[in-house]
């Protein structure tokens, strides 16, 4: 039987007062109440030597106990408390570097006793058990030491050029922090985070209902946030800006395991969702390099017509939780965007090609722009990601808590759909005119340890460069005079002349601006690079 | 503004939910009715009006093949290739032409492969169920013209076929570091030395690289599995039986039976634990992997109602084995159970990650205390019933399952994987129905009887994986 059931959808916020909490409301009637909690602090705000301070800090809200000290809720008595109602009830968070988001759904009928129990002292009563540091600490440390410097290529390169990117800069390490850094945290650093941080005018709350009760409630468990300790405030971080990239710059990273080589490039730009033009620009990188899907001309050329890979992708702003996630997690809002392309992994012999072959098409794409077919396909397949992007109400809720972060006047989602309508050739050419270039570039490529040096002498000689020919797209022949000559069909003439332009495009990345490190020396402090 | 009311519906399909809770009583669990045809020719059809989500299409195919449908030595990988094959119809005769109309029409087209399925999902806008008239006057076919021709009428070349077997190598390639994927084919294999079951969709790697060798049997294979007595469409959102159901009709009526072949029985015992180690190049954490042969799914009975638990009863955070590992003992920094629903039996798998520090002092002492730790969590179900308030703790498990999965069906595209990925095994529309009454009527006494029938060594294959000394 179905139910239908009339709906409200109450945009905007409402802001009560000085010391209430701003809350940004989405009216469903829904008896599952979701909630997001929004702290403007994230692992940019980490203090030298102290990177992974905000994601201990928060993690520790929730793991490290929290009410009275003679009977804490435990992270073992907070899965009991929270298990009737669902997994969703048990909170979680996402830090990020600029936002820490905690994220939990409860049952109407139970939201009193959750407010009591969970939502108010765990964020005004914090105890951060000693013990419970030292077991996420070491978490933390599995997570970047082996996870992620060992077992998963593309998740390393991903990661690698994030830091690379942002080198030297409060956005330079990884959200969890670095194996120094999250080694030195100690419980008073996380006490000063959380008063210096964690207050009510630094906290927006999303939540799914507009049950004044409910509201009241989260008014009423968040109002004494950070009162609760005592500490010294930390001093807010410096500017974040990237650096500006001078030529083709090279990171190789060896990972001892990897039997494929993965690729990525990226510099970055100034477009945020505010400016006037996002919209063109995401449109033409829906023409270049949809993530995850075989409509971009990148997926296209390398994957589709040639099978070098599994994907190729690009991005005009910072997309959470790949490799996996097919569509971009919100609640990971960047002051600092930049422009970067991912090549999935390709069998090494090919990498030097590849990386020719991802350059030749930003070249191109800059150079050619695009015509007003590709643009209008490009918005017909941009407006059918919104069926993605707007599935569920929790993303709903979360878009609208970055549109409130990002200042937008209309609604991501909301206008999503005639913003994109509204773009033309002109403003989709000009956008890329204006933000793209291919002179100032910094690459990642990650690969086993044998191919590294191997790798950076050929690109730094331009050698070696060489694609797939006619016997490694399995195509016939016959003998001449005791040769062996390829039968091409024309289908295939074009795209076996495309390899060959590709190989003996210049990359023009000089020996000096290449530099080959193991993934162990990655990750270990704010430097990019330990020596 | 036609598009903005899409999220009104979303939110109502949740708020239809969760307001009515009593009304997900094991009578009616499954908040949508399912209209379901078959055709002359054996495919089923089913059809989930779901209006409010305003002009949502999520249109699914369901194919009854996987590696379990791979049993000739040296060629598997099949399914999974293929699942990358049928994007690459020639539409018309033209090369790349089921892309590129798609591309033009606008979808989010995707697929995946597991052990005995393959599932498409293509989602669109309801509009474009219909061929699409342009501005410029360009016609762009329907999305069910390019479905029903795609699978009715898969038209590919060797060159297709060569190319697409190169990206499966990368697909492959992207994950090879993982400890997880070495792991997994350690254990394949020791549970099912003489089944297909023994290899993962992706494929033995050899068998990858040689993939592209092997054309001919691609062809049978397609011409074998992509039959409509083999496959299910699942088509959920903005639409209605009376509209749809002629046109569905009309499109994948012609499409010619045939006969599928059987897949040899499995013996549901291993008889005898199987033991295996896989060394790792890198300084990654040690890993344990511990895994119990299961029957296979049959919607209402006790033992597949009780594998839809046993992750609750054993690795959630309240568990007394996560509590024993993870903050007593200390001894795992993860723990996780898995447990995939299939036609024959599978593996229940309990995996932990150890810390390499711990494992420096104690080496494979380590490994083995953490192997017995788990097999005596597993064990301890045996006696469920007599720990204290258990069933109280059953009852709450339950509720927590059921607001789970009632959850996780939140927009057409979800209604319509998990209700085909459950009606598969026996083709009735009332299956989530059916598994989640089985699962509401469990009592302690169905669990120590699945721990006692299924949780013996001699059903056991214990995979560990750790680092090579340097």
């Amino acid at each position: 039987m179905r139910t239908y059931l009339l709906l409200l959808l109450m945009a905007g916020s409402t802001s009560l007062g000085a010391k209430k909490i701003k809350l940004l409301v989405l009216d469903s009637p829904s008896g599952m109440v979701q909630v997001r909690v929004m702290v403007q602090a994230g692992s940019a705000y980490d203090p030298p030597g102290l990177e992974g301070l905000a994601a201990l800090t928060a993690e520790m809200l929730i793991e490290g106990g929290f009410g009275p000290p003679g009977e804490p809720v435990t992270k073992e008595r907070l899965a009991e408390i929270t298990r009737p109602w669902g997994s969703a009830a048990r909170p979680n968070v996402r830090v990020e570097k600029e936002t820490s988001t905690f994220r939990f759904t409860v049952p109407l009928e139970a939201f009193e006793e959750y407010a009591a129990r969970i939502m108010k002292p765990m964020f005004t009563q914090p105890l951060f058990a000693t013990e419970e540091l030292d077991r996420l600490r070491k978490e933390t440390h599995v997570y970047i030491e082996s996870t992620l410097r060992l077992e998963n290529t593309e998740l390393l390169g991903l990661y690698a050029l994030d830091n690379y990117i942002h080198e030297g800069t409060p956005y330079g390490h990884l959200p969890e922090g670095t194996v120094q850094g999250v080694g030195a945290v100690a419980v008073g650093d996380l006490q000063r985070f959380y008063r210096s941080y964690y207050t009510a005018k630094n906290i927006t709350v999303g939540v799914s209902t507009s049950d004044q009760q409910v509201h009241a409630l989260i008014q009423d468990a968040l109002s004494r946030v950070g009162r609760g300790i005592k500490a010294k405030k930390l001093r807010a971080p410096k500017a974040s800006a990237a650096p500006a990239i001078t030529g083709r710059q090279l990171l190789i990273v060896s990972q001892p395991t990897t039997i494929a080589t993965g690729i990525h490039l990226g510099f970055p730009i100034q477009v945020g969702r505010q400016d006037p033009d996002y919209w063109p620009l995401y449109v033409v990188n829906v023409a270049f390099g949809t993530h995850r899907d075989s409509f971009g001309r990148l997926y296209s050329d390398i994957r589709n017509a040639r099978g070098y890979n599994y994907g190729d992708y690009s991005y005009i702003e910072w997309f959470q939780s790949r490799p996996f996630a097919l569509f971009p997690p919100p609640n990971v809002p960047r002051r600092e965007q930049y422009f970067s392309i991912w090549i999935r992994p390709v069998a090494h012999e090919y990498a030097h090609h590849i990386t020719k072959a991802a350059t030749w098409e930003l070249e191109h794409l800059i150079a050619d722009g695009l015509t007003a077919a590709q643009v209008e396909q490009a918005k017909n397949k941009a407006k059918v990601l919104y069926l993605n992007l707007a599935e569920t109400a929790g993303r709903l809720l979360s878009y609208r808590m970055d549109d409130d972060f990002y200042g937008l006047d209309q609604g991501y989602l909301d206008d999503y759909l005639r913003a994109i309508d509204r773009v033309t050739v002109d403003q989709a050419n000009s956008a890329i005119r204006r933000h793209l270039q291919s002179a100032h570039l910094k690459y990642v490529i990650v690969t086993d340890e044998e191919w590294a040096s191997r790798l950076a002498e050929d690109i730094a000689a331009g050698s070696n460069a060489k694609g797939k020919g006619p016997a490694e797209y399995n195509l016939e022949g016959h003998e001449e005079n005791g040769e062996l000559v390829y039968d091409i069909p024309p289908e295939m003439e074009e795209i076996i002349s495309q390899d060959q332009e590709w190989e003996n495009h210049p990359l023009n990345i000089p020996a000096g601006n290449i530099r080959v490190v193991s993934s162990k020396q990655l990750f270990e402090n704010a430097r990019l690079i330990e020596p | 503004m036609k598009f903005a009311r899409s999220i009104y519906s979303i939110l109502a399909l949740l708020s239809a939910m969760a307001v009515f809770p009593a009304r997900a009583a094991a009578q009616d669990f499954f908040p949508y009715p399912v209209k379901k045809t078959t055709l002359d020719n054996g495919l089923d059809i089913l059809i989930v009006e779901m209006p409010e989500f305003k002009d949502v299409l999520s249109f699914n195919m369901l194919v009854l093949v996987g590696a379990r449908n791979e049993p000739e030595a040296g060629k598997t990988g099949f399914a999974h290739l293929f699942e990358h094959i049928m994007f690459r119809h020639k539409f018309n005769g033209e090369p790349n032409g089921y892309a590129d109309a798609i591309d033009r029409l606008g979808a989010h087209n995707n697929a995946w492969t597991w052990f005995d399925v393959t599932f498409y999902h293509p989602l669109t806008f309801t509009a474009n169920l219909e061929a699409v008239t342009r501005p410029s006057g360009e016609v762009i076919p329907g999305l069910l013209e390019l479905e029903a021709a795609r699978f009715t009428a898969l038209n590919f070349d060797e060159e297709i076929f060569k190319t697409e077997t190169g990206a499966v190598m990368g697909e492959y390639r992207k994950s090879a570091a993982s400890p997880r994927l070495a792991m997994s084919e350690k254990q394949l294999a020791l549970a099912y030395p003489d089944h297909p079951y023994g290899h993962t969709t992706m494929g033995f790697y050899d068998d990858v690289i040689d993939m592209a060798n092997h054309y001919e049997h691609a062809r049978w294979f397609h011409s074998t599995y992509y039959r409509p007595n083999n496959c299910v469409l699942v088509v959920a959102g903005d639409i209605t039986q009376e509209d749809l159901l002629p046109d569905l009709v009309a499109a994948f009526g012609g499409w010619e039976p045939g006969d599928i072949p059987a897949v040899p029985d499995l013996d549901p015992t291993l008889n005898g634990e199987k033991r295996g180690e896989v060394p790792w190049e890198a300084p990654v954490p040690p890993r344990v992997s511990v895994s119990y042969l299961s029957p296979r799914f049959v919607a209402g009975s006790k033992a597949t109602a009780v594998g839809q638990v046993l992750g609750e009863l054993l690795t959630s955070e309240s568990a007394p084995l996560y509590r024993l590992l993870r903050s007593e003992k200390k001894t795992a920094s993860s723990l996780h159970l898995s447990a995939t629903e299939g036609f024959g039996p599978r593996l229940v798998e309990l995996d932990a990650q150890l810390f390499n520090d711990q494992y420096a002092d104690r080496g494979t002492v380590l490994v083995e205390e953490v192997i017995d730790d788990v097999i005596a969590g597993c064990e301890d179900l045996k006696h469920f019933s007599e720990l204290q308030g258990a069933g109280q703790l059953l009852e709450m498990v339950k509720s927590k399952y059921k607001y789970d999965l009632l959850a996780q069906l939140n927009s057409p595209a979800n209604v319509a994987l998990n209700l085909a990925y459950y009606y598969r095994f026996e083709r009735d529309p009332q299956v989530l129905d059916r598994l989640v009454r089985s699962v509401q009527e469990l009592t302690p006494g169905d669990i120590e009887a699945f721990a006692r029938d299924y949780f013996v060594a001699d059903n056991r294959v214990v995979v560990t994986l750790a680092p090579v000394q340097q």
